[in-house]
């Protein structure tokens, strides 16, 4: 075939993929595959690469596919509320700047971005991943709130899931800065060798530091498409916008459910379906526990 | 505090006139069209550029040239600090106009008439200098999406110290950020803080433009590696 006959066919290919999205889709899913060559249940391609960011406290990159999210977490001291002394407190901020996709415009916030940062929030608080008391400093004085900024650098599908392993990413690496408190509360950040002048009778209180968070039943998930009796996990982008129902599942380690969220669409699930896309949820989850701990292990050392 | 030792080192462990080391890649962000990562030492910076396509509000739409729009943003973690930035920050306007005016001299926009070009840039960590790394990704990012431009743009921030990092920037000293078509040989940007004496301006302006020539020769590099690649890839040459 000439190289130009090639090209010609390529560009009708492309063009029917334009015109025709359903119809492309369909003629792969018969053959029980998909246009990049994925079977129906396998996800993409993941990486998860810890400590991206030197000037956060925590952080971490999460790619699956082309799919980028950059997380950060920066902790910064607070009084505590008074119905919990001894917790301190997470905030979640997911953003996707107009580099991530051409359908996000400066001056017209998405919703996609409020929605996953609820999903985010409800997950990582209800999952029990973080232990509030951990963050405490002093019981009634003192706690860590910690800021975790999660920003969207390519938008292919799945947003969700790369969020949420960017996030648990990002607190698995995180350090918590040496502090001391002052005789009247304050707290002050501590460098590794501060010299206590002569005469100073102002002892700074120095807390048992805690170096890092010890991270409970850590959530995993994985979210499908649903497509008349297909189950497609880990959907791109383009998958998305033609098929539109989505189911979103979260286990812990042990395969107990974290959350389950499907937000309508015209495509309804049986039973059957739900159990199939747990049983693919359970599969990933093993998937990302190794990347996981591939990332941890190859942090350096505390 | 000290900014020069007395064996003639910076904070970094640079001389005086020394650059920060340099590294950039293409094609990061595979929606865009064309996207970037400049760094410059502990700075990065992303550029993704959108476009030409069609203007969106079509009361803007210019009949004899593109419209070029820029938007820039912090990330909340790229300071030591967590500042509450809001959208419509006005550092972060004033910055993202001087991007544009500057980028803007350097595409040929009458080549596309009635179409937008949007260009995006983020900062993700911030250690002085975000202003000049912006721009040198933008030009990367432009070349990467194929827009004709008529000379590369690109950018260098000098003091008393050539390319400051933050500790040198916040001093208080005079920061002088140059913007330069380099193959013309000819400024589109100037901005100075603080106060300098004239004959001073013309040195420190001089050691920012020949900061710009390095990094345009670094970047010619890096376009003319990816186009080989690319031709790898094509098969258009073995």
């Amino acid at each position: 075939m000439t190289s130009q006959a090639a090209l010609a066919g390529e560009i009708e290919v492309e063009a029917f993929r334009r015109l025709y999205p359903l119809q492309f889709y369909e003629r792969h899913l018969n053959d029980n595959v998909r246009p990049d060559a994925r079977p129906l249940g396998r996800a993409r391609a993941t990486s998860l690469a810890l400590g991206t960011v030197p000037t956060a406290d925590g952080s971490a990159m999460a790619k699956i596919g082309h799919t980028t999210m950059l997380a950060g977490v920066k902790l910064e001291v607070m009084t505590p509320a008074t119905d919990a002394p001894d917790e301190g407190r997470i905030a979640v901020d997911f953003q996707m700047p107009p580099i991530c996709s051409p359908d996000v415009r400066p001056g017209r916030p998405v919703d996609t971005a409020a929605v996953i940062s609820e999903q985010l929030f409800s997950v990582l608080a209800s999952s029990g991943v973080i232990n509030l008391k951990e963050l405490s400093i002093s019981k009634g004085q003192a706690a860590w709130m910690a800021y975790l900024d999660i920003y969207c650098l390519d938008a292919d599908g799945a947003l969700f899931d790369a969020a949420l392993l960017a996030a648990i990413g990002a607190f698995a690496h995180l350090r918590f800065p040496a502090v001391s408190m002052t005789e009247e509360g304050k707290v002050i950040p501590l460098s590794g060798d501060t010299v206590l002048e002569d005469g100073n009778k102002e002892q700074p209180k120095v807390q048992e530091q805690r170096q890092q968070l010890t991270l409970g039943k850590i959530p995993f998930s994985l979210t499908c498409m649903l497509h008349k009796k297909y189950i497609l996990a880990d959907p791109t982008a383009e998958e998305e916008k033609i098929f539109q129902t989505t189911i979103t599942v979260v286990l812990d380690h042990s395969g107990r459910l974290v959350s389950f969220y499907k937000p309508g669409g015209s495509a309804l699930a049986s039973t059957s379906t739900i159990q199939d896309c747990m049983a693919l949820t359970r599969y990933r989850v093993k998937e990302l526990q190794k990347i996981l701990d591939e990332a941890l292990s190859e942090m350096e050392p505390v | 505090m000290e900014y020069i030792s007395p064996e003639g080192l910076r904070l970094d462990g640079r001389r005086p006139l020394e650059m920060r080391q340099l590294h950039a890649q293409l094609g990061v962000v595979d929606k865009a069209d064309g996207s970037a990562i400049f760094e410059m030492g502990n700075t990065k910076v992303i550029a993704a550029v959108y476009g030409p396509h069609e203007v969106q509000s079509k009361n803007q739409q210019l009949p004899d040239q593109a419209l070029v729009r820029c938007e820039y943003s912090m990330a909340n973690f790229s300071t030591g600090d967590r500042p509450r930035r809001s959208k419509g920050d006005r550092r972060a306007t004033e910055i993202s106009l001087v991007i544009r005016q500057t980028m803007e001299a350097a595409i040929l926009t009458h080549l596309m008439p009635r179409t937008q070009i949007d260009i995006f840039v983020q900062v993700l960590q911030a250690d002085g200098g975000t202003r000049a790394a912006c721009i040198n990704a933008a030009t990367l990012a432009i070349a990467d999406a194929g827009i004709p431009m008529c000379d590369l743009v690109t950018s260098c921030a000098a003091g008393y110290l050539n390319n400051m990092n933050y500790m040198e920037d916040s001093a208080g000293g005079p920061d002088v950020t140059v913007g330069l078509m380099t193959k013309m040989d000819k400024l589109t940007l100037l901005q100075m803080d603080s106060k300098l004496p004239m004959d001073i301006f013309e040195t420190v302006m001089q050691l920012a433009i020949e900061g710009c020539k390095a990094i345009v020769r670094y970047i010619q590099n890096i376009l003319l590696e990816n186009t080989k690649q690319l031709e790898y890839q094509r098969g258009l040459r073995s």
